[in-house]
């Protein structure tokens, strides 16, 4: 498979949101990702007790959609795009996920005959393959997520795509005890490969459907790390360590891109700034009205070059303004209105550099995922094509040299003795991929349950 | 051309670095015994050594007895207990420390001819349908390296499962996370499932979606926020502690 060479880019300057080198195109209107707009995406999931039965989901489907759909013809916004994340219930049974994006859908298409609405619809394929417990290419799981990509695909979904879990036995392993070696074995090689397996596929089901492959997210390892490290007060995983390992994760979700998706990327890929520097797609990233979902440190600056801005997920429920699908909704259409706003009056660099400037040294996380640092991880990245493994390793030394060398970025001296030690870590490991992967089996044949035919070893 | 980032030295008005202005003081570890032979296990521990703790309790089992090394063994994990409180450990040395723990309470216990009496039992798990197990195992570490036998089911783990290992192990907790809202109502029904075989113990839930006011909406609920109050969680349950009064303790019931 061919691996990016170059930067979809000449310089950071270039990058800016609501505009991408590659736009796509989506569903009805057609929502156009990367044309000089930036798009709101609400992710809403359902609550606890809605999974009994297939009425029960639908219904509460059908509403949270109409929720959506509604709020934006009462408020004015141009475009929405529903995301479903699929909970266990609709992957493990395709019949189940095809009623409901077949209903949401109907809705949609409702929606923009009668107000032209622009919307499309996203499916994110549940991976319920856990790699400690099941062979990630021979399970039964496995066969779900391709039936339910199928049958979404079949039934109205715009967009596929998935978070998928190759790597994580080995990363869970590693982020526990500080172990870079094993973060970049997880992240940077068998999350790599797993993805170089399963994506092809998904491109294929894609393709049969006339749809569109978005993408894939480090959020199984990547945002298990951010949001291990929390905020300034928690003291589980150092936030220098956490950095690093998102340096791996843009390594590492590139893949998709080399396997035929195109965007818009996955919301909760905070490896995506990087992503776009490398690739050009449009991309998807949750900031301030992801903090339903949880809390970060960068949530103004991940907006910098975003094309698609999302809440993450929010739980169906009422609020004082309506529902919780209302409220987000509402907040994400006025999140983009004043990026639009800033798009048509001219000020749009304007925007991306209060909100770069509102997080850049808040901590090391929003600092590597700034435009100017992004694209530098990039480079170092596209620099290291012969295998997986050297340019996830490239790009955790190159994360850690750019934190190191400014010194505006502030470090505790906890986390300066963290990053000290992660570098001198990377820095001794092999220099190529074969060594590598041999030590790596050895080690971590430790790890309860990790299987290295999982990856074709 | 446009001010930016670059042009900024004081960022106060924007953000404080809570996390600089309030950083706590390094401190090395305090010794847990003035003889050598057993403060190089401690310091193994500290230390997150398993080499330096295997090497230490063997020549200390043969010279001052399993007992011994147990106590020192559990000493040392108190002391990164402390380091932890006191902001100078984060998660992954206190992890290091539990390995390096169970390398030679493991050794221990084989000279001794028999597994140390556990301060109580745990049944843990992550709930059916369900994978985002990274938070249960780091409590059940944690509350493992405390002196607590844990039973650890695993993900994805059916209720009737769970239920018949709390009977079988006679458990004094079960425990269930959860990343997804619709798979934590699988903890409803483990303890619907404890109720119906007379099992009067607490069901302690958390996770990414899993609120306090769903746990506490149902019998036996008790919700946890963070991994680290497993131990504690572990010794109310274990001392007979009812889940009516845990949950009092823990939870905020409106």
């Amino acid at each position: 498979m061919p691996k990016y060479t170059s930067m979809a880019y000449g310089s950071w300057e270039e990058m800016i949101f609501g505009t991408a080198k590659h736009p796509v195109s989506i569903g009805f209107g057609p929502v156009e990702l990367g044309k000089k707009h930036v798009h709101p995406q609400i992710v809403p999931h359902p609550r606890p007790g809605s999974e009994a039965t297939k009425e029960k989901i639908l219904k509460e489907y059908q509403r949270m959609t109409e929720d959506a759909l509604s709020h934006c013809a009462a408020l004015g916004f141009p475009s929405i795009v529903i995301e479903f994340e699929h909970i266990y219930q609709m992957t493990s049974q395709p019949e189940w996920a095809a009623a409901i994006f077949a209903q949401a859908k109907a809705q949609m298409k409702g929606y923009y005959e009668k107000y032209g609405l622009k919307s499309a619809l996203i499916s994110t394929v549940a991976d319920l393959r856990k790699p400690d417990m099941v062979n990630m290419r021979k399970c039964q799981e496995i066969d779900w997520m391709l039936a339910t990509f199928d049958s979404t695909a079949a039934n109205g979904a715009d967009v596929l795509s998935i978070e998928t879990m190759g790597g994580k036995e080995v990363f869970d392993y590693a982020i526990q005890r500080n172990d870079m070696k094993g973060i970049i074995f997880g992240i940077g090689v068998l999350s790599s490969i797993d993805m170089a397996w399963l994506w092809p596929q998904i491109v294929t089901i894609a393709k049969k459907h006339g749809i569109t492959p978005g993408g894939d997210t480090d959020c199984a390892r990547g945002n298990t790390a951010m949001f291990m490290a929390g905020g300034y007060t928690a003291t589980d995983v150092p936030h220098t360590v956490a950095a690093l390992a998102r340096g791996c994760s843009a390594a590492r979700s590139l893949v998709a891109y080399e396997s035929g998706a195109t965007g818009p990327t996955k919301d909760c890929a905070y490896e995506d700034p990087i992503i776009k520097a490398i690739t050009g797609v449009p991309i998807t990233m949750e900031g301030v009205a992801s903090a339903c979902a949880h809390a970060e440190l960068q949530s103004n600056l991940v907006a910098a070059v975003v094309d698609l801005w999302s809440n993450e997920a929010v739980e169906y429920h009422d609020m004082f303004g309506g529902s919780s699908v209302e409220v987000f909704t509402e907040i994400l259409g006025y999140n983009v209105a004043q990026m639009n706003a800033a798009i048509e009056l001219g000020y749009a660099k304007e925007l991306q550099a209060i909100n770069v400037a509102s997080d850049k040294y808040r901590d090391v996380h929003g600092f590597m995922l700034s435009p100017d640092n992004s694209y530098e991880i990039g480079k170092a990245i596209v620099a290291n094509v012969d295998s997986y493994y050297l340019r996830a390793k490239a790009a955790v030394l190159k994360t850690a040299e750019l934190i190191s060398a400014d010194k505006k970025m502030l470090l505790s001296d906890f986390e300066k003795d963290a990053l000290a030690k992660a570098r001198a870590d990377v820095e001794a490991l092999p220099d190529n991929e074969g060594d590598f992967i041999d030590m790596c089996l050895s080690e971590y044949s430790k790890v309860p349950g990790f299987d290295p035919t999982s990856y074709g070893f | 051309m446009i001010k930016t980032v670059n042009d900024l030295t004081d960022f106060d008005p924007i953000f404080i670095r809570y996390d600089i202005k309030i950083a706590p003081k390094k401190r090395a570890a305090s010794d847990v015994s003035t003889d050598p032979a057993l403060q190089a296990i401690a310091k193994g521990v500290v230390e997150g050594d398993e080499d330096m703790v295997a090497e230490a309790s063997k020549a200390a089992i043969a010279s001052k007895g399993p007992q011994t090394v147990i106590d020192t063994l559990i000493l040392g994990m108190a002391e990164v207990s402390k380091l932890w409180d006191d902001g100078v450990y984060y998660l992954p040395q206190v992890i290091l420390s539990s390995d390096a723990l169970m390398v030679g309470l493991n050794m221990a216990e084989e000279a001794l001819g028999s597994a140390v009496v556990k301060k109580g039992t745990v049944v843990m798990h992550c709930a059916h349908g369900d994978i985002h197990d990274i938070g249960k195992n780091v409590a059940a570490a944690l509350i493992r390296a405390n002196g607590y036998k844990v039973i650890d089911l695993g993900s994805d783990v059916p209720e009737e499962t769970v239920v018949k290992a709390a009977k079988d192990n006679k458990a004094d907790l079960v425990t269930g996370t959860a990343l997804m809202t619709t798979t934590m109502s699988a903890f409803h029904r483990v303890a619907e499932g404890l109720t119906k075989e007379g099992i009067n113990i607490p069901v302690v839930a958390s996770g990414g979606a899993v609120s306090e006011e769903w746990v506490t909406s149902w019998d036996r609920g008790v919700y946890a926020t963070f991994a680290k109050q497993g131990p504690e969680m572990a010794g109310d349950a274990a001392s007979g502690m009812s889940w009516e009064d845990m949950r009092a303790k823990w939870n905020l019931v409106l």
